[in-house]
């Protein structure tokens, strides 16, 4: 399959199964709510490290907001049920509740997480609950006024670590590809891509020589190395660079994929884009399977 | 099958306790069975064939009682779903306990409306007597959940000893309003009597008219505009029907922490908007 120039390897992405959550963060204008959101959701790239991946998913309207106010969807996602739900009070209550006029809302229904269940002891006693419209919030009195936050968010299970490989003649095309494809992944709703700025450089493949590391490099896609190792990457490949996706539901991550190859190809052989490839373990550990080709058919 | 409806033949000469006349306990009993069951009145019991004149055959999921008079006591009281429409007026205890369900008066009730209640909603299109939402005497909480309107005037003590829900009263509320309560919201669009939030442990009263005079352990906290009440608004405009009349509701309210003399952790909150 060649589309614009681009060949899509007949191969696919492995992901597995996750926890995720959806937080609405509001603040006084769009910017605190980005600070916010944008605190939150750092150092969130790998679950490998970081506890959890997370991203902001979209910006929300005042009309799609409880409280009536600009705001961002936030969706973090993390390996088990109780990783999450230590994430999400770590994450909310050290970047969301320490933002200037922020507030948190749940953003999806599912199994009940502690938002501001615990939070609220913050308070210190001053904290109200108010119950509306049979929902619990907390006030807890901070030196802004009062931070706003729902009792609880919802859990539900859903899909982490779909991705794609974009294979250039050069770091600057890959780049500018990945761009192109993260602009249009990011209007898919119920999908984030946990990286810098959506984008991996530093794929991993299982194991390494040194016993201590559970992953290391991803040598047969180091262009650098090609002719030292087993390489995967014909010599007009410059550079790679992967987009992992993670998502609500299995479609979420689908529709993710598609947006982002299609915006790959769009940029096409003419932009110096070689090859769409995918990463996966050869099937065997994770149960969601995005075969390319099926997805863009 | 058509909704029953339950017409009252004349005044009965004391109060009756007609609690077992809900939605969910009539559902499934036929005609004969309804008028046979037994109410207390004082010392004696009375049938409901005694006392109403019956159309209609099914009580799910709505039951209309007519020409109700303020003698017939606890109506709704631990209802669990369906609705109860009273045309006219009511006794004491309506909605007594109830757990869910809707109970519209069209006419005036008399005290203890919601008393006790932990769910469900009540519409009162006229006025209503003490203890709105209160506790019953002895009891430690008061109403515990749903929602409590009253388009007229709320007499004294309302919401006394509440622990959770909201009460909505269009007119003016009595004195000791919110007395001792422990928690949830009490809106108050007229005016208050003497000595609001008497005891308030927590919970929050929004007025919208300050009172004769603001209690000594009530401290002026200044003027914020607090985000739970842009929740309130929503939830007011979701609601719809006899909530809309409770809006726009203004976001910012000058607060004053009280009641100091049990803990101070409640709240009187004066809508700016409409502050005289």
């Amino acid at each position: 399959m060649i589309l614009n120039g681009v060949a899509i390897d007949d191969t696919f992405a492995e992901a597995f199964g996750m926890r995720a959550t959806r937080i609405i963060v509001t603040a006084l204008n769009l910017k605190w709510a980005y600070e916010a959101a944008r605190t939150m959701t750092g150092f969130a790239t790998s679950v490998i490290g970081c506890g959890c991946e997370a991203g902001i998913e979209r910006e929300l309207t005042p009309d799609e907001t409880p409280d009536g106010r600009p705001g961002l969807a936030v969706l973090l996602f993390a390996v088990s049920s109780k990783e999450l739900a230590k994430q999400v009070e770590r994450r909310v209550g050290q970047c969301v509740l320490t933002s200037p006029t922020s507030a948190a809302f749940s953003g999806i229904d599912g199994e009940p997480v502690a938002l501001g269940k615990n939070l609220r002891f913050f308070g210190d006693g001053y904290q109200m609950s108010k119950v509306i419209g049979g929902r619990r919030y907390w006030r807890v009195p901070v030196m802004d006024g009062e931070f706003l936050c729902e009792e609880t968010t919802g859990m539900v299970r859903a899909v982490g670590g779909g991705n794609f490989l974009v294979l250039a003649t050069g770091p600057a095309e890959a780049l500018a590809a990945c761009e192109a494809a993260i602009d249009a992944m990011s209007k898919v709703r119920g999908a984030i891509m946990p990286f810098p700025g959506g984008i991996v450089r530093s794929g991993s493949k299982v194991g390494s020589k040194y016993r201590a590391l559970s992953a290391s490099t991803n040598d047969a896609y180091c262009p650098t190395l090609r002719g030292a190792v087993d390489s995967a990457l014909s010599p007009d490949i410059g550079a790679v660079l992967e987009i992992v996706i993670d998502g609500l539901t299995e479609t979420d991550v689908r529709n993710a994929m598609r947006a982002g190859v299609e915006a790959v190809c769009h940029v096409g052989a003419a932009g110096g884009v070689r090859r769409v490839s995918a990463g996966n373990y050869g099937g065997k550990l994770g149960p969601f399977h995005f075969h390319l080709r099926e997805i863009l058919a | 099958m058509t909704e029953l409806c339950l017409t009252l033949k004349h005044t009965p000469a004391q109060m009756v306790d007609v609690s077992a006349l809900t939605p969910d306990l009539l559902a499934g009993k036929s005609r004969e069975d309804i008028l046979r069951i037994e109410l207390l009145s004082g010392n004696r019991k009375l049938r409901v064939a005694d006392l109403f004149d019956l159309s209609g055959n099914d009580a799910q999921p709505s039951l209309t009682i007519r020409a109700s008079t303020d003698r017939l006591a606890s109506i709704g009281a631990r209802m669990q779903s369906g609705s109860i429409a009273i045309a006219g007026d009511c006794g004491p205890y309506v909605g007594l306990g109830m757990r869910g369900g809707k109970i519209v008066v069209h006419g005036t009730a008399a005290a203890f409306v919601g008393c006790g209640m932990r769910g469900g909603s009540i519409e009162v299109r006229g006025d209503a007597g003490d203890f709105v939402g209160g506790a019953l005497p002895g009891d430690k909480q008061g109403m515990r959940g749903g929602s409590v309107v009253i388009h007229g005037n709320a007499g004294d003590r309302a919401g006394d000893r509440m622990r959770r829900g909201i009460i909505l009263i269009a007119g003016d509320a009595g004195a000791y309003c919110g007395s001792r309560m422990l928690a949830g919201t009490i809106v108050v669009s007229g005016r208050v009597g003497h000595w609001p939030g008497f005891g308030l442990k927590r919970g929050t009263l929004l007025l919208a008219h300050p009172p004769p005079e603001m209690p000594a352990t009530f401290q002026d906290a200044g003027e914020h505009e607090l985000l739970f009440l842009a929740l309130l608004s929503r939830q007011f405009e979701r609601e719809g029907g006899p909530f809309k009349t409770f809006l726009p509701l203004s976001n910012r309210v000058r607060r004053y922490c009280g009641d100091l003399a049990t803990g101070g952790n409640g709240e009187i909150l004066l809508g700016l908007s409409s502050q005289t």
